[in-house]
Protein backbone atom coordinates (compact mmCIF):
# COMPACT_ATOMS: atom_id res chain seq x y z
CA UNK A 1 0.00 0.00 0.00
CA UNK A 2 2.86 2.46 0.80
CA UNK A 3 4.38 1.90 -2.19
CA UNK A 4 1.37 3.00 -3.96
CA UNK A 5 1.11 6.67 -2.23
CA UNK A 6 4.98 6.85 -3.07
CA UNK A 7 3.88 6.55 -6.86
CA UNK A 8 1.15 9.39 -6.36
CA UNK A 9 3.93 11.55 -4.48
CA UNK A 10 6.59 10.85 -7.21
CA UNK A 11 4.20 11.43 -9.67
CA UNK A 12 3.20 14.85 -8.53
CA UNK A 13 7.41 15.42 -8.58
CA UNK A 14 7.85 13.76 -11.86
CA UNK A 15 7.95 16.95 -13.38
CA UNK A 16 9.64 18.57 -10.99
CA UNK A 17 12.71 15.80 -9.97
CA UNK A 18 12.82 13.41 -13.09
CA UNK A 19 14.21 10.34 -11.07
CA UNK A 20 11.56 9.32 -8.74
CA UNK A 21 9.16 7.85 -10.28
CA UNK A 22 11.35 5.89 -12.12
CA UNK A 23 12.92 4.81 -9.81
CA UNK A 24 9.57 3.67 -8.00
CA UNK A 25 8.19 2.00 -11.08
CA UNK A 26 11.56 -0.13 -11.44
CA UNK A 27 11.11 -1.37 -8.12
CA UNK A 28 7.68 -2.35 -8.81
CA UNK A 29 7.86 -3.89 -12.10
CA UNK A 30 10.93 -5.51 -11.09
CA UNK A 31 13.05 -3.96 -14.15
CA UNK A 32 16.50 -3.44 -12.79
CA UNK A 33 19.51 -1.68 -14.09
CA UNK A 34 21.90 -2.77 -16.83
CA UNK A 35 25.07 -0.54 -17.52
CA UNK A 36 23.13 0.36 -21.03
CA UNK A 37 21.86 3.34 -18.65
CA UNK A 38 19.99 5.38 -21.26
CA UNK A 39 18.08 2.76 -22.71
CA UNK A 40 16.92 1.28 -19.07
CA UNK A 41 15.18 4.74 -18.45
CA UNK A 42 13.83 5.05 -21.34
CA UNK A 43 12.51 1.09 -20.99
CA UNK A 44 11.38 2.63 -17.35
CA UNK A 45 9.28 5.20 -18.44
CA UNK A 46 8.24 3.52 -20.59
CA UNK A 47 7.04 0.62 -18.40
CA UNK A 48 5.51 3.73 -16.17
CA UNK A 49 3.59 4.64 -19.01
CA UNK A 50 2.47 1.26 -21.27
CA UNK A 51 1.83 -0.68 -17.30
CA UNK A 52 2.87 -4.79 -16.96
CA UNK A 53 3.66 -5.17 -20.97
CA UNK A 54 6.82 -2.80 -21.46
CA UNK A 55 6.49 -2.78 -25.35
CA UNK A 56 6.82 1.21 -25.99
CA UNK A 57 5.81 2.15 -29.63
CA UNK A 58 5.48 5.37 -30.51
CA UNK A 59 7.13 8.86 -28.71
CA UNK A 60 7.50 8.68 -25.08
CA UNK A 61 5.19 10.54 -22.28
CA UNK A 62 5.53 11.54 -18.62
CA UNK A 63 3.48 9.11 -16.38
CA UNK A 64 0.14 10.77 -15.81
CA UNK A 65 -2.27 10.35 -12.88
CA UNK A 66 -4.25 8.00 -14.61
CA UNK A 67 -0.76 5.61 -14.84
CA UNK A 68 -0.70 5.18 -11.20
CA UNK A 69 -4.49 4.71 -10.61
CA UNK A 70 -4.00 1.60 -13.34
CA UNK A 71 -0.53 0.36 -11.27
CA UNK A 72 -3.17 0.85 -8.22
CA UNK A 73 -5.74 -1.09 -9.31
CA UNK A 74 -3.70 -3.38 -10.88
CA UNK A 75 -1.89 -2.82 -14.79
CA UNK A 76 -3.89 -6.04 -15.90
CA UNK A 77 -7.42 -5.74 -14.95
CA UNK A 78 -10.16 -4.35 -17.34
CA UNK A 79 -10.69 -1.25 -15.81
CA UNK A 80 -6.69 -0.68 -16.30
CA UNK A 81 -6.99 -1.29 -19.52
CA UNK A 82 -10.46 1.05 -20.02
CA UNK A 83 -7.97 3.78 -18.19
CA UNK A 84 -5.27 3.26 -20.51
CA UNK A 85 -7.53 3.84 -23.85
CA UNK A 86 -9.86 6.41 -22.66
CA UNK A 87 -7.26 8.45 -20.93
CA UNK A 88 -7.63 11.12 -23.12
CA UNK A 89 -11.39 11.56 -22.86
CA UNK A 90 -11.19 11.04 -19.42
CA UNK A 91 -8.42 14.34 -19.13
CA UNK A 92 -11.05 16.31 -21.55
CA UNK A 93 -13.64 15.47 -19.83
CA UNK A 94 -12.69 16.47 -16.50
CA UNK A 95 -11.51 19.79 -17.96
CA UNK A 96 -14.91 20.28 -19.49
CA UNK A 97 -16.54 19.45 -16.20
CA UNK A 98 -14.50 21.75 -14.42
CA UNK A 99 -14.79 25.05 -16.73
CA UNK A 100 -18.61 24.19 -16.74
CA UNK A 101 -18.61 23.48 -12.69
CA UNK A 102 -16.84 27.17 -12.69
CA UNK A 103 -19.04 29.06 -15.48
CA UNK A 104 -22.41 27.96 -13.60
CA UNK A 105 -21.26 28.41 -9.73
CA UNK A 106 -19.84 32.43 -11.11
CA UNK A 107 -23.29 32.89 -13.40
CA UNK A 108 -25.39 31.96 -10.09
CA UNK A 109 -23.42 33.74 -7.66
CA UNK A 110 -23.02 36.74 -9.99
CA UNK A 111 -23.91 40.46 -8.37
CA UNK A 112 -23.10 44.04 -9.05
CA UNK A 113 -20.07 44.42 -7.13
CA UNK A 114 -18.08 41.75 -8.11
CA UNK A 115 -16.27 39.30 -6.15
CA UNK A 116 -12.84 38.14 -7.05
CA UNK A 117 -13.90 35.09 -8.52
CA UNK A 118 -16.39 36.64 -10.26
CA UNK A 119 -13.91 39.67 -11.29
CA UNK A 120 -11.36 37.40 -12.89
CA UNK A 121 -13.81 35.75 -15.31
CA UNK A 122 -14.85 39.04 -15.95
CA UNK A 123 -11.88 39.80 -17.01
CA UNK A 124 -10.74 36.90 -18.91
CA UNK A 125 -14.35 37.32 -20.99
CA UNK A 126 -13.64 40.72 -21.39
CA UNK A 127 -10.15 40.27 -23.08
CA UNK A 128 -11.21 37.31 -25.30
CA UNK A 129 -14.43 40.04 -26.26
CA UNK A 130 -11.99 43.09 -26.56
CA UNK A 131 -9.65 40.45 -28.77
CA UNK A 132 -12.33 39.05 -31.02
CA UNK A 133 -14.14 42.64 -31.80
CA UNK A 134 -10.72 43.94 -33.38
CA UNK A 135 -11.28 40.83 -36.13
CA UNK A 136 -14.99 40.38 -36.05
CA UNK A 137 -15.93 43.95 -35.00
CA UNK A 138 -19.80 44.43 -34.51
CA UNK A 139 -20.31 40.53 -34.70
CA UNK A 140 -18.03 39.80 -32.26
CA UNK A 141 -20.72 39.32 -29.71
CA UNK A 142 -22.45 37.00 -31.38
CA UNK A 143 -19.60 34.52 -31.51
CA UNK A 144 -17.77 35.24 -28.11
CA UNK A 145 -19.56 32.35 -26.28
CA UNK A 146 -17.97 29.41 -28.92
CA UNK A 147 -14.39 30.99 -29.96
CA UNK A 148 -13.89 32.32 -26.11
CA UNK A 149 -15.01 28.51 -24.55
CA UNK A 150 -12.65 27.33 -27.65
CA UNK A 151 -9.55 28.95 -26.43
CA UNK A 152 -9.81 28.69 -22.82
CA UNK A 153 -11.02 24.88 -23.66
CA UNK A 154 -7.68 24.19 -25.71
CA UNK A 155 -5.39 26.47 -23.20
CA UNK A 156 -6.51 24.09 -20.73
CA UNK A 157 -5.76 21.40 -22.20
CA UNK A 158 -2.79 22.21 -23.30
CA UNK A 159 -1.27 23.35 -20.22
CA UNK A 160 -2.14 19.95 -18.53
CA UNK A 161 0.29 18.57 -20.48
CA UNK A 162 3.12 20.97 -18.46
CA UNK A 163 1.71 20.36 -14.95
CA UNK A 164 2.50 17.69 -12.60
CA UNK A 165 0.58 14.81 -13.10
CA UNK A 166 -1.52 15.22 -15.97
CA UNK A 167 -1.45 14.35 -19.18
CA UNK A 168 -2.57 16.59 -22.51
CA UNK A 169 -5.61 15.37 -24.19
CA UNK A 170 -4.29 17.58 -27.14
CA UNK A 171 -1.65 14.77 -27.69
CA UNK A 172 -4.19 12.45 -29.11
CA UNK A 173 -5.27 13.48 -33.18
CA UNK A 174 -9.05 12.56 -32.56
CA UNK A 175 -9.31 15.05 -29.78
CA UNK A 176 -8.00 18.00 -31.75
CA UNK A 177 -9.61 16.53 -34.99
CA UNK A 178 -12.87 16.47 -32.80
CA UNK A 179 -12.28 19.88 -32.02
CA UNK A 180 -11.25 20.75 -35.82
CA UNK A 181 -14.82 19.22 -37.31
CA UNK A 182 -16.96 21.05 -34.47
CA UNK A 183 -14.99 24.50 -36.12
CA UNK A 184 -15.89 23.43 -39.50
CA UNK A 185 -18.92 22.70 -39.23
CA UNK A 186 -19.98 25.66 -37.76
CA UNK A 187 -18.21 27.88 -40.19
CA UNK A 188 -20.36 26.30 -43.11
CA UNK A 189 -23.18 26.85 -40.91
CA UNK A 190 -22.73 30.21 -40.62
CA UNK A 191 -22.27 31.01 -44.04
CA UNK A 192 -25.47 28.93 -45.14
CA UNK A 193 -27.83 31.24 -42.28
CA UNK A 194 -25.96 34.70 -43.05
CA UNK A 195 -25.73 34.45 -46.63
CA UNK A 196 -28.42 31.89 -47.63
CA UNK A 197 -27.99 28.84 -49.69
CA UNK A 198 -28.09 30.61 -53.15
CA UNK A 199 -24.88 33.29 -51.41
CA UNK A 200 -22.94 30.27 -49.80
CA UNK A 201 -22.89 28.36 -52.97
CA UNK A 202 -21.95 31.59 -54.77
CA UNK A 203 -19.25 32.07 -52.35
CA UNK A 204 -18.10 28.94 -53.15
CA UNK A 205 -18.22 29.73 -56.47
CA UNK A 206 -16.27 32.70 -56.21
CA UNK A 207 -18.53 35.47 -57.08
CA UNK A 208 -18.90 34.99 -60.84
CA UNK A 209 -20.13 38.17 -61.96
CA UNK A 210 -18.95 38.47 -65.11
CA UNK A 211 -18.27 36.37 -67.96
CA UNK A 212 -14.51 35.49 -67.41
CA UNK A 213 -15.61 34.57 -63.60
CA UNK A 214 -17.78 32.60 -64.93
CA UNK A 215 -15.94 30.56 -67.28
CA UNK A 216 -13.51 29.86 -64.46
CA UNK A 217 -16.33 28.67 -61.97
CA UNK A 218 -15.53 24.45 -62.98
CA UNK A 219 -11.88 25.78 -62.05
CA UNK A 220 -12.74 27.67 -58.34
CA UNK A 221 -15.63 25.54 -57.32
CA UNK A 222 -13.67 22.45 -56.62
CA UNK A 223 -11.14 25.01 -55.30
CA UNK A 224 -12.49 26.75 -52.88
CA UNK A 225 -14.47 23.04 -51.41
CA UNK A 226 -10.94 21.85 -51.11
CA UNK A 227 -9.69 25.15 -49.72
CA UNK A 228 -12.64 24.81 -47.31
CA UNK A 229 -11.88 20.59 -46.29
CA UNK A 230 -8.22 21.32 -46.02
CA UNK A 231 -9.14 23.67 -42.79
CA UNK A 232 -9.98 21.43 -40.25
CA UNK A 233 -7.47 19.13 -41.74
CA UNK A 234 -4.81 21.76 -41.30
CA UNK A 235 -6.54 22.75 -37.55
CA UNK A 236 -6.07 19.75 -36.12
CA UNK A 237 -2.88 18.91 -37.41
CA UNK A 238 -1.40 21.72 -36.16
CA UNK A 239 -2.26 21.39 -32.54
CA UNK A 240 -1.75 18.11 -32.35
CA UNK A 241 1.97 18.46 -33.55
CA UNK A 242 2.89 20.95 -32.00
CA UNK A 243 1.46 19.85 -28.23
CA UNK A 244 2.71 16.26 -29.59
CA UNK A 245 6.11 17.23 -30.03
CA UNK A 246 6.53 19.83 -26.76
CA UNK A 247 5.19 17.02 -24.86
CA UNK A 248 7.96 14.78 -26.53
CA UNK A 249 10.61 16.90 -25.92
CA UNK A 250 10.03 17.74 -22.11
CA UNK A 251 9.93 13.68 -21.97
CA UNK A 252 13.09 13.18 -24.01
CA UNK A 253 15.18 15.44 -21.94
CA UNK A 254 13.58 14.29 -18.75
CA UNK A 255 14.94 10.87 -20.16
CA UNK A 256 17.97 12.01 -20.64
CA UNK A 257 18.47 14.00 -17.16
CA UNK A 258 17.63 10.52 -15.90
CA UNK A 259 20.65 8.46 -17.65
CA UNK A 260 23.02 11.52 -17.09
CA UNK A 261 23.11 10.14 -13.20
CA UNK A 262 22.16 7.01 -13.55
CA UNK A 263 25.71 5.63 -13.79
CA UNK A 264 26.32 7.10 -9.89
CA UNK A 265 22.83 5.28 -8.46
CA UNK A 266 21.61 9.36 -7.83
CA UNK A 267 18.12 9.27 -6.10
CA UNK A 268 16.90 12.46 -8.96
CA UNK A 269 18.14 13.16 -12.05
CA UNK A 270 18.82 16.46 -13.54
CA UNK A 271 16.57 18.78 -14.68
CA UNK A 272 17.53 19.25 -17.74
CA UNK A 273 13.90 19.71 -19.05
CA UNK A 274 13.11 23.23 -16.95
CA UNK A 275 13.96 24.91 -20.37
CA UNK A 276 12.06 22.96 -22.40
CA UNK A 277 8.83 23.21 -19.91
CA UNK A 278 9.10 27.01 -20.13
CA UNK A 279 9.46 26.82 -24.01
CA UNK A 280 6.27 24.59 -23.65
CA UNK A 281 4.36 27.13 -21.44
CA UNK A 282 4.82 29.52 -24.49
CA UNK A 283 3.79 27.02 -27.40
CA UNK A 284 0.89 25.86 -25.47
CA UNK A 285 -0.30 29.75 -25.52
CA UNK A 286 0.48 30.21 -29.03
CA UNK A 287 -0.96 27.45 -30.45
CA UNK A 288 -4.37 28.10 -28.42
CA UNK A 289 -4.74 31.53 -29.11
CA UNK A 290 -3.70 30.41 -32.64
CA UNK A 291 -6.50 27.93 -33.27
CA UNK A 292 -9.52 30.03 -32.29
CA UNK A 293 -7.63 33.06 -34.45
CA UNK A 294 -7.89 30.51 -37.43
CA UNK A 295 -11.61 29.47 -36.22
CA UNK A 296 -12.28 33.16 -35.87
CA UNK A 297 -10.69 33.86 -39.26
CA UNK A 298 -13.04 30.89 -41.01
CA UNK A 299 -15.55 31.81 -39.36
CA UNK A 300 -15.11 35.78 -41.03
CA UNK A 301 -14.67 34.66 -44.28
CA UNK A 302 -18.38 33.14 -44.35
CA UNK A 303 -20.02 36.79 -43.01
CA UNK A 304 -21.19 38.76 -45.56
CA UNK A 305 -18.12 41.69 -46.30
CA UNK A 306 -17.77 44.34 -49.38
CA UNK A 307 -14.32 43.45 -50.07
CA UNK A 308 -13.70 39.94 -51.58
CA UNK A 309 -10.42 38.05 -52.41
CA UNK B 1 20.01 -1.08 -46.48
CA UNK B 2 16.29 -2.30 -45.17
CA UNK B 3 13.22 -0.04 -45.15
CA UNK B 4 13.59 0.45 -41.64
CA UNK B 5 17.47 2.23 -41.62
CA UNK B 6 16.39 4.03 -44.39
CA UNK B 7 13.41 5.07 -42.48
CA UNK B 8 15.76 6.14 -39.33
CA UNK B 9 18.03 8.09 -41.75
CA UNK B 10 15.16 9.61 -43.43
CA UNK B 11 12.45 10.82 -41.04
CA UNK B 12 15.07 13.44 -39.23
CA UNK B 13 16.66 14.44 -42.17
CA UNK B 14 13.08 15.31 -43.80
CA UNK B 15 11.66 17.13 -40.02
CA UNK B 16 15.26 19.50 -40.10
CA UNK B 17 14.50 20.08 -44.77
CA UNK B 18 11.23 21.07 -43.54
CA UNK B 19 12.27 23.09 -40.61
CA UNK B 20 15.12 24.69 -42.84
CA UNK B 21 11.94 25.55 -45.03
CA UNK B 22 10.42 27.57 -42.05
CA UNK B 23 12.89 29.23 -40.87
CA UNK B 24 13.34 31.28 -43.48
CA UNK B 25 9.74 31.95 -44.15
CA UNK B 26 9.42 32.81 -40.74
CA UNK B 27 12.50 34.84 -40.38
CA UNK B 28 11.08 36.86 -43.48
CA UNK B 29 7.76 36.99 -42.28
CA UNK B 30 8.67 38.80 -38.61
CA UNK B 31 10.83 40.39 -40.05
CA UNK B 32 8.74 42.67 -42.39
CA UNK B 33 6.43 42.72 -39.24
CA UNK B 34 8.92 44.03 -37.34
CA UNK B 35 9.82 46.82 -40.04
CA UNK B 36 5.89 47.72 -40.11
CA UNK B 37 5.60 47.85 -36.78
CA UNK B 38 8.79 49.93 -36.57
CA UNK B 39 7.34 52.08 -38.95
CA UNK B 40 3.94 52.28 -37.69
CA UNK B 41 3.59 51.58 -33.55
CA UNK B 42 0.27 52.34 -33.34
CA UNK B 43 -0.63 50.00 -35.77
CA UNK B 44 1.50 47.25 -33.71
CA UNK B 45 -1.87 45.44 -32.55
CA UNK B 46 -2.99 44.52 -35.91
CA UNK B 47 0.21 43.64 -37.55
CA UNK B 48 0.76 41.23 -34.56
CA UNK B 49 -2.50 39.24 -35.03
CA UNK B 50 -1.70 38.95 -38.99
CA UNK B 51 1.73 38.05 -38.02
CA UNK B 52 0.48 35.34 -35.68
CA UNK B 53 -1.94 33.95 -38.47
CA UNK B 54 1.15 33.90 -41.41
CA UNK B 55 3.67 32.35 -39.15
CA UNK B 56 1.08 29.61 -38.23
CA UNK B 57 0.48 28.62 -41.76
CA UNK B 58 4.29 29.02 -42.37
CA UNK B 59 5.35 26.53 -39.25
CA UNK B 60 1.97 23.99 -40.04
CA UNK B 61 4.15 23.03 -42.89
CA UNK B 62 6.64 21.64 -40.94
CA UNK B 63 4.31 20.65 -37.79
CA UNK B 64 2.89 18.26 -40.96
CA UNK B 65 6.74 16.54 -41.59
CA UNK B 66 7.07 16.34 -37.69
CA UNK B 67 3.58 14.77 -38.02
CA UNK B 68 4.66 11.90 -40.98
CA UNK B 69 7.68 11.47 -38.37
CA UNK B 70 5.02 10.21 -35.72
CA UNK B 71 3.01 8.44 -37.91
CA UNK B 72 6.24 6.41 -39.14
CA UNK B 73 8.18 6.14 -36.32
CA UNK B 74 6.40 3.06 -35.03
CA UNK B 75 7.69 1.68 -38.07
CA UNK B 76 11.86 1.70 -37.59
CA UNK B 77 12.19 0.50 -34.05
CA UNK B 78 13.39 -3.27 -33.93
Amino acid sequence: MLSYYSYLLAGVATKLMPYISVAVAEQDAGVHYDSSAAAEAGHAVGTTEHGAHAEHSGPPHLPSLLTYVRYWIGADTDTAHFLELWINPIFAFLVAIFFTIVAIYVYSKRQMIPGRLQNFMEILVEGAYNFLQTILGNHARTYLPFLGTLFFYILALNFLGIIPLGHSPSTNINITASMAILVFLYAQWTGIRRLGVGGYLDHLAGQPRDTVSWVLVPIMLPMHIIGELAKPLSLSLRLFGNITGEDVLVAAFVVLGVSALSFVHSPVGLPLHIPFILLGILLSTIQALVFSLLSTIYILMMLPHEEHH
Amino acid sequence: MDFQTALAFSLPIGVGIAAIGSAFGLGRAVGSAMEAIGRQPEASGKIQTAMIIGAALIEALTIYALVVFFILQGKIGG
